[in-house]
C-alpha cells in the first residue's frame, strides 16, 4: 500500500463525501421548494452559498492531494 | 502538440503525455521555453512577460473594448434607455446588483461595493471564457504546418505563446491578486463602516467568558486569510483542472495509438474521445459561468459580514 496507491484512494472519498452533501443539500431544497413553491427564489439564494463553499472545500482537497500524487 | 509527441523516437507516448498536459496549462517559466519578452529583474522581482501576463493585457483589452467604452458612451449619449448591447449588459448588472449585492451588503452601502463586485464579475467572466477559445493553438498549428517553424524552436514568439493554456485566471498568482484586493474590501468595509477599533472588536462576539477569547480570536484570524486564500483555489483549481480533463481525453487519442502500434486504433479512439471532449468542453462553459458568479457572490458575502456583524 505505497503513496500511489493510497493517494488515489483519497481522492475518490473526496468526491464521496462531496457528493454526499451536496446530495444532501439538494434534497432539503428540493423538498422544501415542494412544500412552498412560492419561496422558490428564497429557497435557491439561501442554498447557493452553501453549496459553493462545499464544493471549494472538495476542490481544494482535490488540489492537494493531485499535488501529492505530482510532487 | 500530440503529432508532435508522437514523432520522437527516443521517449514513449506515455512518458510524453503527462508532461505535456502539465506545460500547457502553466506558465512559460515552468517549461523550457523562455517568456515571450525577458525583462531583468528590478529590484528583485522579474517582470518578464509570460503567457499569462500578455493574457490579462489581451483580456482587459477586451473587457474595456466590449464594456467600458459602450457604457461610457451610452452614459454621455443622455438617452434615458438603453438599446442593443448596452441592454443586455444593463440586464447582466442589474442582475448582479440587486441579487448580489444588495441582499448581502445592505441598502446603505450598495453603491460604494458594487463597482468592485462588478469589476470582479465581468473581468473573471472573459478571463475564464477567453480560456476556452483556443486561439493560440490555431496560430501554432499555422506556424507549425503552414510557415513551417518546427517545434524545438525555442525563440519563436508565436511557439513561446503556444507552448500551454491561455486561461489568465487559471494561475493562483493571479487569482491570488484577485482575492487580495478581496482581503482588503473587507477590511476597509469594515472600518468604513465601524471605524477602525470597532471593526477588529466585532471579529469576535462579545459576551463570552474570557477563557474562550484565548482559542477563538486565533481561529478567527486564521479565517481572516483562509477566506481570500479558499476563493484563490477555488478559482485556478476550478479552470486548471477542466483544462487537464479535456487535455487527458485528447490524449487518449495518441495513447491508444501507440499501445497498438497502428494509427488506426487512434482513429478509433478519436469517435469516442473528440465528442466526450466535446461535451466536457460544454460542461467547462457552465463552469465558466459559475465560477464568475461564485467569486462576485462569495466577495459581496464576505464584505456583508463585516458589515452587517451578526454573530
Amino acid at each position: 500500500m505505497t503513496a500511489t496507491t493510497l493517494i488515489p484512494i483519497g481522492m475518490g472519498l473526496i468526491v464521496l463525501g462531496a457528493g454526499l452533501g451536496i446530495g444532501k443539500f439538494a434534497a432539503a431544497a428540493a423538498e422544501s421548494i415542494a412544500r412552498q413553491p412560492e419561496a422558490a427564489d428564497k429557497i435557491t439564494g439561501a442554498v447557493n452559498l452553501p453549496l459553493f463553499l462545499l464544493e471549494g472545500v472538495a476542490i481544494l482537497a482535490e488540489v492537494f492531494t493531485f499535488l501529492m500524487l505530482i510532487l | 502538440m500530440i503529432l508532435a509527441a508522437s514523432g520522437k523516437a527516443t521517449t514513449t507516448v506515455m512518458e510524453k503525455v503527462g508532461p505535456n498536459i502539465i506545460s500547457h496549462v502553466s506558465n512559460t517559466y515552468k517549461t523550457d521555453y523562455p517568456p515571450i519578452l525577458k525583462i531583468d529583474p528590478f529590484m528583485g522581482i522579474d517582470f518578464s512577460i509570460t503567457k499569462h501576463v500578455l493574457m490579462l493585457w489581451l483580456v482587459s483589452l477586451i473587457v474595456s473594448i466590449t464594456i467600458i467604452i459602450p457604457i461610457r458612451r451610452y452614459l454621455s449619449s443622455g438617452s434615458p434607455v438603453p438599446s442593443g448591447w448596452v441592454n443586455a449588459i444593463e440586464a447582466i448588472v442589474k442582475f448582479i446588483r440587486d441579487s448580489i449585492a444588495r441582499p448581502n451588503v445592505g441598502e446603505k452601502w450598495v453603491m460604494t461595493w458594487a463597482p468592485v463586485l462588478l469589476t470582479f464579475f465581468f473581468f473573471i467572466l472573459f478571463a475564464n471564457g477567453i480560456g476556452m477559445v483556443p486561439i493560440f493553438d490555431v496560430l501554432g498549428s499555422i506556424n507549425r504546418f503552414i510557415i513551417g517553424v518546427p517545434y524545438s524552436d525555442k525563440y519563436n514568439t508565436i511557439n513561446t505563446m503556444l507552448n500551454g493554456g491561455v486561461t489568465a485566471t487559471a494561475n493562483f498568482n493571479v487569482t491570488g491578486a484577485l482575492a487580495t484586493i478581496t482581503f482588503f474590501s473587507i477590511m476597509i468595509a469594515g472600518i468604513m463602516a465601524h471605524g477602525f477599533t470597532k471593526h477588529w472588536k466585532n471579529l469576535v462576539p462579545h459576551g463570552l467568558a474570557w477563557p474562550v477569547y484565548i482559542i477563538l480570536v486565533p481561529i478567527e484570524i486564521m479565517g481572516l486569510f483562509v477566506k481570500p486564500f479558499a476563493l484563490t483555489m477555488r478559482l485556478a483549481a476550478n479552470m486548471t483542472g477542466g483544462h487537464i480533463a479535456l487535455l487527458a481525453l485528447l490524449s487518449l487519442m495518441a495513447i491508444f495509438g501507440e499501445m497498438f502500434g497502428s494509427a488506426v486504433a487512434g482513429i478509433g479512439v478519436s469517435l469516442v474521445a473528440v465528442p466526450m471532449a466535446a461535451a466536457i468542453a460544454g460542461l467547462e462553459v457552465i463552469v465558466v459561468l459559475v465560477q464568475a458568479y461564485v467569486f462576485t457572490l462569495l466577495t459581496a458575502v464576505f464584505i456583508g459580514m463585516a458589515i452587517h456583524v451578526h454573530h
